[in-house]
């Protein structure tokens, strides 16, 4: 049983970690991506290619992945600096898509459909290491710098340009270096998260960093609390753990165990969002349709 | 806090931790954990039950003849065919539950959960997927379906004796369809064959006019499908409904019912294990009547397959059970290279020092919705 709560753990600190960089430019600079797998991705291959052609370190695989993440995350971007809202959310499932088809067809580098496979352990500096403790101690890592950027100048700025970009830009604030900072930090954050996925499941392959992925992501994000520090990861626990803790009721036969537990995820989830729009962390104040 | 609350949260406390209570057993009437790792849900929700089907035929069959003196039981965890869905069942299966044998289909699951299983000592038998790298995944991961390679291999000779010289292959790009054009390209031509031409498709695609239009023009003698799950049926109807007449051939992926229900698939021609349903081996001939009588339908490959892997466990726990050995992957494991044939669904499977199961292959034809061998 310890041995699965931890194979958990370490999805829901990864997850976790995708949340929460997710809602650095959901929730504060209100930039809507649902290209977050795409990061993800680029992260987890990234990680196994280090670990796979030069050596398993757990922390250069992490740094590759959060350069190669980061330094893409201009392809978000590029568009968000020059569309908003529900146009923006275009813009980013474009990028989602052909990523999709880039992840398939670059075989040299992804491993296509088949992936990338034998993925070694990671281990730091020589020595062999769970995924859970180097996952936890990034997604603290990245809670506290999200905490200190978001009480900072540079999180009231994107607040500011989340609220009002137009009053913000005449107020003299540089929109496009703090909209291009905040989805480099975000995307580096997710490319660490892809880089730990890899070496925690030893195998990747395109269908882990789909669409659906990405509306996953989102999900956690909303359904915890969007501009919340603790929501997000709410989020992530509670969307990957209550699938695994209906997977233990007994009575369902076993023909049927998806779709029950599909049905009553699906029925629970929508309850949530029902009586918590705003997000189990969220202001109960907001979110609530007005008649 | 009020008395109320109290109760509502212990009452709410309790709910959650009761799904993770479980009754405990005396260890002699312990039955075995067969756990599955299938799609019970989503688009390749269709496979899950067939795969089931299968393995909880078998252990009815192993339960009547008394074949072990400890029942065996499906644990079945839902994978939607994904990989990170298959690792947390998988660790669930193999940490919670302690399975002593865990059923997987589809490549990506397979290859994401085997290191779970190899770290774990556990064997995990795949049935349904076909792709040829995954041989040798891991000493404890074996296959009881001849991989798709195979299957083509023995399918030349028919093709050219049926005068179907110059194929078309509209293929997945992925191991699997990599692996069927790579020995279509090489096998075709020395038996006298030739590829007409290769057009190769995303995975997700749904609209396959524009690749009718150039099969077409290659002009083939026959055009071979290597795809999977409901794709096939799309790729099926949008060849027929673009003009392509000719024969469609493939592998035994094309064995579903969505494939075999819609109506152009008439006549499409592929391979799969031999299964003599009527003049086959007793168990083969019992397999299908028992099949038929619970299901009302005929068996497929994949309701076999899988009752061969849960069949296969059973042999070779009743070894282990004479010699009052231990029932683990290693026992199995030592037990399958010492006897290597089992009489299986279909006739003897032979295990190669890898795991791989080789068996004869046969040639259907879909008539009238139904599976047909014709050769």
């Amino acid at each position: 049983m310890t041995a699965y709560l931890a194979n958990l753990a370490t999805l829901v600190a990864i997850f976790g970690i995708l949340a929460a960089t997710l809602n650095f430019v959901v929730g504060f600079a209100g930039i809507f991506s649902v290209a977050h797998a795409v990061f993800f991705g680029l992260g987890a291959y990234a990680g196994a290619q280090v670990a796979l052609q030069l050596f398993p370190d757990a922390l250069l695989a992490c740094l590759v992945a959060a350069i190669v993440a980061g330094g893409l995350s201009l392809c978000l971007a590029l568009p968000a600096l020059r569309v908003r809202g529900e146009y923006f959310v275009a813009a980013s499932l474009g990028l989602q898509m052909m990523a999709t088809t880039l992840f398939s067809e670059a075989k040299a580098f992804t491993g296509g459909i088949g992936g990338l496979v034998a993925i070694p352990r990671p281990t730091v500096a020589g020595v062999e290491v769970g995924v859970l403790p180097l996952a936890l101690a990034a997604l603290a890592l990245i809670l506290f710098l999200t905490a200190r950027l978001q009480r900072g100048a540079f999180g009231r700025t994107l607040q500011s340009i989340r609220d009002a970009e137009s009053a913000a830009e005449a107020l003299g604030k540089n929109v496009a270096a703090a909209k291009t900072l905040a989805v480099a930090f975000a995307c580096a954050g997710a490319g660490i998260g892809g880089a730990l996925f890899a070496l925690h499941l030893s195998f990747v392959n395109v269908e882990s960093f789909t669409m659906d992925q990405s509306v996953l992501v989102m999900a956690m994000v909303i359904i915890g609390g969007t501009g919340t520090l603790w929501g997000p990861l709410i989020g992530a626990i509670l969307l990957l753990s209550l699938p695994s803790g209906l997977a233990f009721l007994p009575f369902i036969p076993a023909t049927e165990v998806g779709a029950v537990q599909q049905i009553v995820y699906g029925l629970a989830m929508t309850l949530l969002m029902i009586f918590r729009p705003a997000g189990l962390v969220g202001d109960l104040s907001k979110g609530r349709a007005t008649a | 806090m009020t008395g109320p609350l109290i109760a509502r949260r212990a009452l709410l406390g309790t709910a959650l931790a009761a799904p993770f209570i479980r009754p405990s057993f005396a260890q002699g009437s312990d039955p075995y954990v067969i756990g599955t790792l299938f799609p019970m849900s989503g688009p390749n929700g269709e496979y899950g039950k067939l795969f089931t089907d299968g393995a909880a035929l078998a252990i009815e069959h192993a339960r009547a003849d008394g074949t072990l003196r400890r029942p065996m039981r499906i644990q079945a965890e839902d994978t939607q065919a994904l990989p990170q869905q298959g690792v947390i069942g998988m660790n669930k299966l193999v940490n919670v539950d302690r399975a002593h044998y865990v059923l997987v289909g589809f490549t990506a699951v397979s290859k994401a959960v085997a290191p779970v299983g190899d770290r774990a000592k556990t064997v995990m038998v795949n049935g349904g997927a076909v792709g040829p790298d995954l041989a040798g995944l891991s000493p404890y991961f074996w296959n009881v379906i001849p991989l798709a390679h195979l299957e083509t291999q023995a399918f030349l000779p028919f093709l050219i004796r049926r005068n179907l010289k110059r194929i078309a292959l509209v293929y997945v790009d992925d191991p699997l369809g990599d692996a069927i054009l790579g020995l279509l390209r090489t096998e075709l031509p020395k038996v006298g064959g030739e590829l007409a031409g290769t057009f190769s498709i995303p995975r997700t695609a749904q609209q396959f006019g524009p690749v009718a239009a150039r099969v077409r023009q290659a002009r083939p003698d026959a055009v071979y499908v290597a795809s999977f799950g409901a794709q096939q049926a799309q790729i099926i109807k949008g060849l027929r409904d673009n003009g392509i007449s000719q024969p469609l051939i493939g592998y035994s992926a094309l064995s579903i019912s969505s494939v075999t229900s819609i109506p152009e698939a008439e006549g499409v021609i592929f391979t799969s294990q031999k299964f003599d349903y009527t003049g086959g081996s007793e168990i083969t001939r019992r397999f299908a009547t028992d099949f038929k009588a619970r299901h009302n339908a005929d068996p497929g490959t994949y309701n076999a397959n899988y009752y061969n892997a849960t069949r296969l466990f059973a042999l070779l726990a009743r070894e282990l059970e004479r010699e009052n050995a231990a029932v683990n992957g290693d026992s199995l494991r030592a037990t399958l290279l010492r006897v290597r044939e089992f009489d299986l669904v279909g006739g003897k499977g032979t295990f190669d020092d890898q795991g791989n199961m080789s068996a004869e292959i046969q040639v259907n034809e879909i008539r009238g919705g139904r599976v047909v061998p014709i050769a």
